[in-house]
C-alpha cells in the first residue's frame, strides 16, 4: 500500500517537473513511468540499506536504463527523460538546507548537509555512467526488437 | 546541392543551433555532437567546442572561427527536442539546408511553452515531495501543494522583469518561507520546515547539480564546475530568501502579539 502511494506521488512529481521544464508532450508518460519506477527502486533499497549511496545509485541505474530505452523508442534526446525523472531523487532540498545553515552561521550543519548533497549527486552521476555501460550492451537487441515490430 | 552551402552560412547556422541547445539546458557533449553531425551531413569537417558560457564553431584546418556567447538559461527541453528532430531530418536528407536554416530561425524566435495553468499545476505537483511522504503530515503536504504554487509564481513572474541574477530565486524562497511561517504561526500547519523543503522542490537546483557532476565525469570540467557553482549560488539565494521570509513573519506576529 505504501509502495503504491510512493509510486503515485513520484509519478505526479515527475510529470509536474516535466511541465515546468517544457518537455515535449509525447515524452511526459515515459518520463513519468521512469521516474516513478526509479523512486520505488530507491524506496525499496532504502528499506534494506539505510544509507545515501546505495539507494541513489540503484535509482540512477534504473533511470539510466529505462531512460535510454524510452529515448530510443520515442525518439527523444535522453536528457529529456533524465531531467524530470531525477526531480524526486536529487539533493535540491538538502542543498537548500545547507545554504540556509550557512546563512544562519551554523558551520557544523552546513558541512553535514553539503557533504550529503555531494554524496547524493556523485552517487547519481556514477549510477548513470554504469547504466549507460549496461545499456550499450542491450542496445543491439533493443534495436533488433524495434525493427521487427515496425515491420509488422 | 552540396556546393550551394557556403562555409560561412553553415558556420552561422551551426552557431545558432549550438546556442539554442546550450541555453535550453542540453549537455555540452550533446551540443558538440549535434553541431558536428550537421557539419558532416553538409560535407564540411566542422569542429565545435562548447563550454557553458561560450561556443566555438569552425571548419578544421581553416582560420575562421565563429564565437557565440551564451548565458545560462532555464530548462526548455522541448526546444532541445525540436532541434534534435530537425538535425536528424537534415542528416537523413529529408530536408535541405535552406529548410533547416528557416526552421532553426523559427525555433529560435518561437516561444515554446506549456500554458500557465499547466505549468502552475506542474509546479504544484512537484511541491509534494515523495521524500517527505510519511515523514510530514498529510495536512502539511497538502499545504505545500498550494505554497509551492505561490513560490513558483513569484520566481517565474519576477525572473523576466528583474535583470539582476539570482534575485528571482531569492524571491521565490522568500514567498515560500513567509507563507509557511505564517501558516505555522496561525496554527494551521504543524511543521513549517517540512512545508518549506517540500514547496521549494520546483525552485531548488537539484537537477542542475546532478547534471554538473555528470558533466565533470564526462570530462567537461569547465561546464561542470560552472553549473555546480551556479547551482550553489541559486541554493544560497533561496536559503537567504527563506531566512528573510521566516524572519519577517516572525517580526509581524511579534508586533501583532505585542499590540493585543
Amino acid at each position: 500500500m505504501k509502495v503504491l502511494i510512493e509510486l503515485i506521488v513520484s509519478f505526479a512529481s515527475t510529470v509536474g517537473f516535466g511541465l515546468v521544464t517544457n518537455v515535449p508532450r509525447r515524452s511526459l508518460l515515459p518520463a513519468g513511468i521512469t521516474g516513478s519506477l526509479a523512486w520505488v527502486a530507491y524506496y525499496l533499497v532504502l528499506q534494506v540499506d539505510n544509507g545515501l549511496i546505495l539507494p541513489n545509485f540503484t535509482a540512477a541505474i534504473v533511470i539510466g536504463i529505462l531512460g535510454n530505452i524510452s529515448a530510443v523508442m520515442f525518439r527523444v534526446p535522453v536528457n529529456i527523460i533524465y531531467v524530470p525523472s531525477l526531480v524526486s531523487l536529487v539533493p535540491g532540498g538538502i542543498l537548500y538546507l545547507g545554504m540556509r545553515s550557512f546563512t544562519l552561521g551554523n558551520e557544523i550543519r552546513t558541512g553535514q548537509y553539503m557533504f550529503n548533497a555531494l554524496t547524493i549527486a556523485i552517487a547519481l552521476a556514477v549510477g548513470f555512467v554504469v547504466a549507460e555501460v549496461i545499456f550499450y550492451r542491450i542496445k543491439p537487441f533493443l534495436l533488433r526488437l524495434l525493427a521487427k515490430q515496425r515491420e509488422r | 546541392m552540396d556546393q550551394s552551402i557556403s562555409e560561412d552560412e553553415l558556420i552561422a547556422v551551426c552557431g545558432k543551433v549550438g546556442k539554442i541547445l546550450l541555453t535550453s539546458g542540453a549537455e555540452t557533449s550533446r551540443v558538440e555532437g549535434t553541431v558536428e553531425y550537421i557539419g558532416r551531413a553538409a560535407h564540411y569537417d566542422i569542429s565545435c567546442h562548447a563550454t557553458i558560457t561560450a561556443l566555438f564553431v569552425g571548419v578544421k584546418n581553416q582560420t575562421k572561427t565563429h564565437l557565440v556567447k551564451v548565458r545560462l538559461g532555464d530548462f526548455n527541453l522541448e526546444k532541445v527536442d525540436e532541434i534534435n528532430t530537425m538535425s536528424r531530418k537534415f542528416v537523413t536528407g529529408q530536408i535541405d539546408f535552406a529548410e533547416l536554416k528557416r526552421t532553426i530561425d523559427q525555433i529560435d524566435k518561437k516561444v515554446i511553452d506549456f500554458t500557465w495553468p499547466e505549468k502552475v499545476f506542474g509546479a504544484a505537483m512537484v511541491s509534494v515531495a515523495p521524500m517527505l511522504l510519511f515523514k510530514a503530515t498529510w495536512a502539511d503536504l497538502s499545504l505545500a501543494f498550494f505554497v509551492g504554487i505561490f513560490g513558483y509564481l513569484a520566481a517565474a513572474l519576477s525572473s523576466p522583469r528583474i535583470k539582476t541574477p539570482y534575485v528571482a530565486a531569492g524571491l521565490g524562497g522568500f514567498t515560500v518561507g513567509f507563507l509557511a511561517a505564517v501558516l505555522q504561526s496561525l496554527g494551521i500547519a504543524t511543521n513549517a520546515g517540512n512545508i518549506i523543503v517540500s514547496a521549494l522542490m520546483p525552485l531548488v537546483p537539484g537537477v542542475a547539480i546532478t547534471n554538473s557532476f555528470r558533466e565533470i565525469i564526462d570530462r567537461n570540467t569547465i561546464s561542470g564546475v560552472v553549473r555546480a557553482v551556479d547551482a550553489l549560488i541559486i541554493a544560497g539565494s533561496i536559503g537567504a530568501g527563506v531566512v528573510l521570509g521566516v524572519g519577517l513573519s516572525g517580526i509581524i506576529f511579534h508586533l501583532i502579539g505585542g499590540g493585543l
